[in-house]
């Protein structure tokens, strides 16, 4: 029989959601002031991005889907989840692939003001800079537990998908999108089993971005 | 005359008065303890029948501060009487908060310790044991069970050697949310095993018709987990402003919702005890107080039934 046949999605997220909250707030407690430096960090990639510098953006945010693989996923979460471990290097390869798209310079788009696709890109860039950290508001928890770009995986994947969706096209934007897509995923059912107020929020953003992502390809098409 | 006291009145009268504070609650402990309901197993022996989790709430990993708040929950947990605490590998680091809880406030006697083998966690059972109490910081587990079933031919055939060395103390095997109930009922029915855990709760009430039987037959002791639905059924309750009915104090003793939803598990003739968990201490009190005596009788179980069914 096989071992995991049986299992519910509950299964998979062992522990409560002040435990949870409590991670996100350790993580926040061990780097400060170190956000001050990720979130100026992320605005720059995302200026970087809508003045087609996309491959300086590329190579701003890969070393920090490293940091947050190791700082978040393998030091910390790993101990509260198995899975933990694995997801830390789904997060180094993430930082890889935007390695490798910024040194290739493979599948990069002009930055058009005026295409929907880049006005969206910076609407889901800026909510994931800017308003993820105010979610802490839903949960009435401390300033610490404020997740944000850099620091936290959430707002790393959200600002990510924002700024693939303004600088790539093509086959090489599904790729960068896909891990991060993944993971806000995951993130929104981890938030509903623990019946978390931001499980809604973040599955919004998720399905935005899915909505953005198919928008753009739809868009090229059209031009072609 | 001098009518001020003299140093050994004033003693007097503070050592008396101090007694008469602290004496109250001296009776009061006594009471519970007589009253505590301890339920027979194995022939020979008894547990306390409410018990504590640790599935999801003492996953804690490192953190020291979420460390000591559950060093806390278990130190209350053997204040009150506390007897069988249960855990598995499938629970993260919940295995070393034991032992950390544990090393803080010491093993009592009255601890009851229960893991599990887990074929996802890797190694043999006999590895899974080894680890598991070193985690623990203990010698030996008083029971060990086949957690949700996996690999269990394999796994029991282990356990039931170790056990024959005296290794660990009863052997078991687990399931929840109803899973597999058949496969479970064949296991109980053919082999040799002390203890079974599955979830029985006032809203799933599945296992009365044959499991909860057959276990009475076989001698086997029953865990009870997910008292109260993983916490879905104390929240609905609060979330309609649900009132105890009136009758809930004068036939089975029950002030809270836990002690209603609690008192009706550990009341069913089968069923060894009940393991709820939780993050607080004061939700804690609360459950232990389910075990206390006067329990519901059988027409007042189905009372309570038919109550919350119409709520």
């Amino acid at each position: 029989m096989n071992p995991w046949s049986g299992y519910a999605l509950q299964d998979f997220i062992p522990f409560t959601a002040d435990i949870y909250f409590r991670l996100l707030e350790r993580m926040g407690e061990a780097f400060w002031p170190l956000q001050v430096l990720t979130m100026a960090l992320g605005a720059l990639a995302v200026v970087l991005a809508l003045k087609d510098r996309g491959r300086l953006a590329c190579l701003l945010i890969a070393p920090v889907w490293a940091f947050v693989g190791f700082a978040f996923f393998v030091q910390r979460y790993a101990e509260l989840n198995w899975a933990g471990g694995y997801l830390g290097y789904v997060f180094y390869g993430q930082a890889i692939l935007l390695l490798v798209t910024a040194a290739a310079g493979l599948g990069f788009d002009k930055a058009s003001r005026r295409r929907p696709s880049t006005v969206l890109g910076a609407v889901i860039a800026l909510a994931g800079l800017i308003g993820l950290p105010f979610m802490v508001t839903l949960t009435a928890g401390s300033w610490f537990q404020a997740e944000v770009f850099g620091i936290h995986p959430d707002p790393t994947a959200v600002v990510t998908l924002g700024l693939a969706m303004i600088i790539l096209r093509g086959w090489v934007l599904g790729l960068i999108a896909t891990i991060p897509a993944i993971w806000l995923l995951i993130s929104a059912l981890t938030l509903s089993v623990l019946e978390a107020p931001g499980a809604i929020l973040v599955f919004t953003i998720l399905a935005v971005g899915l909505f953005g992502l198919v928008w753009k390809s739809v868009e090229r098409l059209s031009a072609g | 005359m001098n009518n001020g006291f003299t140093r050994r009145q004033c003693l007097k009268l503070l050592g008396g008065g101090l007694a008469a504070s602290v004496m109250p609650s001296i009776r009061l402990l006594a009471a519970n303890n007589d009253e505590r309901l301890r339920k027979t197993f194995s022939g020979d022996q008894t547990l306390p029948v409410i018990g504590l989790g640790t599935w999801r709430t003492f996953n804690v990993g490192t953190d020291p501060q979420l460390l000591d708040d559950r060093a806390d929950i278990v130190r209350a947990f053997f204040e009150r009487g506390g007897g069988m605490i249960d855990s598995s590998p499938m629970y993260g680091s919940a295995p070393d908060v034991m032992g950390h809880a544990l090393q803080q406030h010491g093993t009592p006697d009255s601890l009851f310790s229960a893991e599990k083998v887990w074929s996802p966690a890797g190694g043999s059972a006999e590895e899974q044991v080894t680890d598991l109490k070193s985690r623990w910081q203990v010698d030996r587990f008083d029971l060990v069970q086949v957690h949700n079933l996996t690999d269990w031919r394999e796994h029991l055939a282990v356990l039931r050697e170790m056990k024959a060395e005296g290794r660990v103390g009863h052997i078991g095997i687990t399931t929840s949310h109803g899973r597999r109930h058949e496969a479970f009922e064949e296991i109980m029915a053919s082999e040799d095993i002390d203890f079974v855990q599955l979830t029985y709760n006032i809203t799933h009430r599945e296992v009365e018709d044959r499991l909860l039987p057959l276990a009475e037959e076989k001698g086997i002791a029953v865990i009870a987990n997910r008292p109260y639905d993983g916490g879905s059924l104390i929240r609905d309750l609060k979330d309609r402003d649900a009132l105890l009915p009136d009758w809930a104090g004068a036939e089975c003793g029950c002030s809270t919702w836990a002690e209603f939803l609690l008192k009706f598990i550990v009341s069913h003739p089968a069923v060894t005890c009940a393991i709820p968990a939780t993050t607080q201490v004061a939700h804690l009190r609360e459950n232990m107080r389910a075990g206390l005596k006067p329990m519901p009788s059988a027409s007042t179980r189905e009372k309570m039934v038919r109550y919350i069914e119409s709520l």
